[in-house]
């Protein structure tokens, strides 16, 4: 790892010869090693040895930016002449800027050493575990890797930042497979630093293979309603996301057509919701310590009981709007739990849907979603009765969170994010007729 | 271009196994102009080299950021020992891949390279003609962006080559406002293979088109929400491409069939109706260049075209030469691998439905109540053919005539249920080539066809 440092102290040297007045860099080393298995076997063992030199220079406040995966004394010459030759192409932008100087400090995140042997068996056992518990699924893929990484951070303030980062990470494609009766494919996962635990009993696995066998009853739902539609927490996450994108992201904040442009301070959602990104938190598998733009990563309230509380912004765009950039940027969202059981709020919804998936195209700036409900079911009397397919939902993302009824006191935790179930009103819901 | 360094590599090759070494480089550059500001200007190259080693059935893998004679000789290595701790594990115990007949593929299109000043001024061009062409638009966006790959492949028993593919396009965003003041966005992309010069001589060739996306984002701002039910809709040449892609192309991707998809038990059976045929095109399509030209897949497998559908009845899938192996089918060269770094999976490469013989107007002027479905940011769809798309942008069809536009709302089936209501198939071919499909890795594709009628369920409000 001298190396990484060595190539860091090389590519500060040529920055500094070339004396531009803002600039970053990072340099990184990564080292992938992964089994997958395919339709129950073992088929590919892979081991990839990465490494990437990203430059940006904001030199007289005119932005540049280049990469190269080549580490050698001509390749960081050119990768620092391409940005600075770039960045000699734009308009001057007052808003560009760097973080101020950073304390130097080097983080340790999650398992830096795999144990190969021991992610072999636990993978095994999980093939094993699905083929003997859940004899209905078909198992597409588990691709199943320990990812390594080690970054150095440099900006021209002399914030110099280091990580040294490895974790697991598993993916499992799957549908349920009954003679010639097939479900849609479905996704599970968990990112981990632990391997003490069979994989099968972590994250929402074991439930999402059980949801997947009852698929296999599916009917098409017939007609139309407007209801309560309770998402499960891998679609309260998908929804979150395009909330956060379509209303707090970079784009649409520098675009000015995000509709929260003014409600900092303000209700946007129920005050049941309280979302917050926390890439430190236990229960997440995050490498994220410091900002691409060099702050270091601190947690922070998105949605505080329903009041808006940050955007999700790089500095760039929040010098452009006159707001703080937003505190990491990573993806790992934690929802704050409810205070109602799933059950009880599975007992209160007169007609609605369960929802585990959603097929649709990403929404637009005003909020307008629809799209296909995947692995939902019907609630109907308060309880979850028939599997439905071809079912199609609409809404707007604005107006759910608005509609939220009640947040789940049960949470989910894949490593990725920390999400309970949420009910949302107001739904229309449709089938095929 | 890269320079090939690893021919000699080949005779270092270890006898009784299946062995591929791949050197590439993949090239991005990018420029992206929101409302004007520059908030993307990139230059990037990935390069490196990969083996992969086939032992009774197992696969090794191994892949390094350097281009080097030892970085061969590593890759080749780790590829080996890979191979043994999983067949010494597994002991799976199958026979080896049928062989190909050697050769080599030669260069078919030079990958050039230009100053990001070029790109810039370009963009900025457009953005300014737009600005003051349309100053009712609340926003615009403009996004210049190439990617390429280079590619040199050695195997221990198929063809080897050397084959690229560049392309570039220009994305331009417009945004505006319904007449209630909610935003709308359209969007329209140029371009397709080939070098910028070969794409873009002059700004001014685009401003018809951006005219068109113009009317579009103006027809849209007093659009309607679509009626959600089952109706009659004509699809337009874009989301034939969509529907042969998602639907249609994933579940004959013979991994997936192998994986429990629809289209196994539907082999040789009716999945449409007789109007429809679907082709995976390898490098020439109905007469002239594919959008995405294949020449090799990264197996060695010359490219050649996968029939799909036949009038109607599914005919075949796509393979690896693993899977056609186990079908007992011929692989068609659909094996490839988006970086260095990936091993190459079952990819398709420009999948169309083919035209037929009805002129678009008569096909609009048959409806009586439905929809002329124009535009797709996005689809997808599952092992079961389920699809959904969102449309973008669509024309309500009332008594045989284009009526108002329509407002963002998504499609939804299920593909070999959908295609059996084809009863109609225009006669012009519409391509897009600007896209990634992801599947575990991204990779580029084409999809194309022509306007077909048919019935679908789109969602309302």
């Amino acid at each position: 790892m001298a190396d990484l440092k060595m190539t860091a102290q090389k590519v500060q040297k040529v920055i500094e010869e070339a004396k531009l007045t803002k600039s970053r860099f990072c340099v990184e080393e990564k080292e992938t090693q992964e089994f997958t298995m395919e339709n129950g076997e073992f088929s590919l063992f892979r081991t990839l040895f990465d490494k990437n030199l990203s430059v940006n220079v904001f030199h007289n406040q005119k932005k540049g930016s280049a990469s190269t995966n080549k580490f050698d004394d001509a390749a960081i010459h050119a990768v620092v002449e391409a940005a600075v030759t770039s960045s000699e192409s734009a308009v001057a932008d007052e808003a560009y800027d760097i973080a101020p100087k950073q304390d130097a400090e080097c983080f340790e995140v999650g398992i830096y050493e795999p144990d190969m042997d021991l992610l072999f068996e636990r993978t095994k056992e999980l093939g094993d575990n699905i083929k003997e518990q859940f004899p209905k699924i078909q198992v597409m893929q588990i691709i199943v890797s320990h990812v390594k990484v080690h970054e150095i951070y440099w900006n021209s303030n002399g914030t110099e930042l280091e990580t040294y980062a490895g974790a697991y990470r598993l993916t499992v494609e799957f549908s349920g497979n009954d003679g010639e009766k097939t479900t849609s494919l479905n996704y599970t996962g968990i990112s981990t630093t632990d391997l003490s635990e069979p994989f099968i009993e972590q994250g929402a696995i074991k439930r999402q293979l059980e949801d997947t066998v009852k698929q296999l009853k599916v009917k098409p739902m017939e007609g139309k309603f407007e209801g309560t539609v309770v998402l499960m927490p891998e679609c309260v996450n998908e929804f979150l996301y395009y909330i956060t994108s379509c209303f707090a992201g970079d784009s649409v904040v520098l675009e000015k057509t995000s509709i929260w442009l003014d409600k900092i301070g303000e209700q946007v959602a129920d005050s049941r919701l309280t979302v917050s990104f926390d890439p430190m938190n236990e229960k997440i598998v995050d490498f994220e310590r410091y900002t691409p733009d060099g702050f270091k990563s601190e947690p922070y309230d998105f949605i505080q009981k329903g009041v808006l509380k940050s955007f999700k912004t790089s500095l760039y765009v929040a010098n452009k709007n006159g707001s703080a950039p937003a505190k990491n940027m990573s993806y790992s969202m934690v929802v704050e739990a409810g205070d109602t059981a799933v059950e009880d709020i599975i007992r209160n919804v007169e007609k609605g849907l369960l929802m585990g998936g959603f097929s649709g195209g990403e929404p637009g700036t005003n909020g307008e979603i629809s799209g296909v409900a995947k692995n939902s079911f019907l609630i109907e009397n308060g309880r979850v009765t028939t599997p439905v397919n071809e079912v199609m939902i609409s809404g707007n993302l604005a107006e759910m969170l608005k509609n939220i009824v009640a947040v789940s006191k049960e949470r989910v935790a894949d490593g990725g994010a920390v999400m309970p179930y949420i009910a949302v009103d107001g739904i229309v819901v449709s089938g095929k007729n | 271009m890269l320079e090939d360094i690893i021919a000699v590599k080949k005779s270092l090759f270890a006898t009784g196994v299946h062995t591929e070494l791949r050197a590439q480089e993949n090239r991005y550059r990018r420029v992206s102009l929101v409302q004007g500001n520059i908030m993307g200007n990139q230059r990037s190259e990935t390069s490196g080299i990969c083996a992969r080693v086939c032992k009774n059935g197992v696969y090794g893998f191994s892949s390094m950021a350097e281009y080097s004679s030892e970085a061969a000789d590593a890759v080749l290595r780790a590829a080996t020992r890979n191979a043994l701790f999983l067949d010494e594990r597994a002991a799976k115990n199958k026979p080896a891949i049928p062989s190909l007949e050697g050769g080599m593929i030669p260069v078919n299109m030079e990958i050039k390279d230009n100053e990001q000043k070029k790109y810039i001024d370009f963009c900025k061009e457009i953005d300014d003609y737009i600005v003051k062409t349309y100053p009712k638009l609340t926003s615009r966006t403009v996004v210049y962006s190439e990617d390429s790959m280079d590619k040199i492949l050695y195997t221990s028993d198929g063809k080897d080559g050397h084959t690229t593919s560049p392309r570039c396009y220009i994305y331009v965003f417009m945004n505006s406002e319904t007449l209630d003041g909610a935003p709308i966005e359209l969007y329209e992309v140029f371009g397709g293979a080939g070098n910028f010069d070969d794409n873009f001589s002059k700004p001014e060739l685009l401003y018809d088109k951006l005219e068109k996306l113009y009317k579009k984002v103006m027809d849209k701002r007093a659009g309607v929400y679509a009626e959600a039910g089952y109706k009659t809709v004509i699809l337009g040449g874009i989301l034939s491409g969509m529907l042969a892609h998602e639907a249609v192309g994933h579940t004959v991707e013979a991994d997936l069939v192998m994986g429990g998809s629809v289209a196994g038990p539907s082999r040789n059976k009716r999945v449409a109706s007789d109007l429809v045929t679907m082709v995976d095109f390898a490098h020439t399509a109905l007469g002239q260049r594919a959008p995405l030209p294949v020449y090799l897949d990264d197996e060695g497998t010359p490219a050649t075209d996968a029939m799909l559908i036949e009038n109607g009845i599914l005919k075949g899938y796509m393979h690896n030469r693993e899977s056609a192996a186990h079908f007992g089918m011929t692989p068609c060269g659909n094996a490839r691998g988006f970086e260095f770094s990936d091993e190459p999976l079952i990819r398709m490469r420009n999948t169309a439905v083919l035209p037929g013989k009805d002129k678009l107007e008569e096909m609009i002027a048959s409806v009586e109540d439905g929809y002329y479905l124009l535009d797709t940011g996005n689809g997808q769809a599952d092992l079961t053919g389920e699809f959904m798309f969102g449309i973008n942008m669509g024309y309500e069809i009332k008594n045989g005539k284009l009526g108002r536009a329509i407002l963002d709302t998504t499609v939804s089936g299920v593909a070999f249920e959908m295609l059996q209501t084809v009863d109609m198939v225009s006669d012009e071919m519409v391509w897009s080539s600007s896209g990634f499909c992801g599947k575990k890795q991204m990779m580029p594709v084409g999809m194309g066809g022509p306007a077909l009628r048919c019935k679908i369920m789109i969602g309302g409000r």
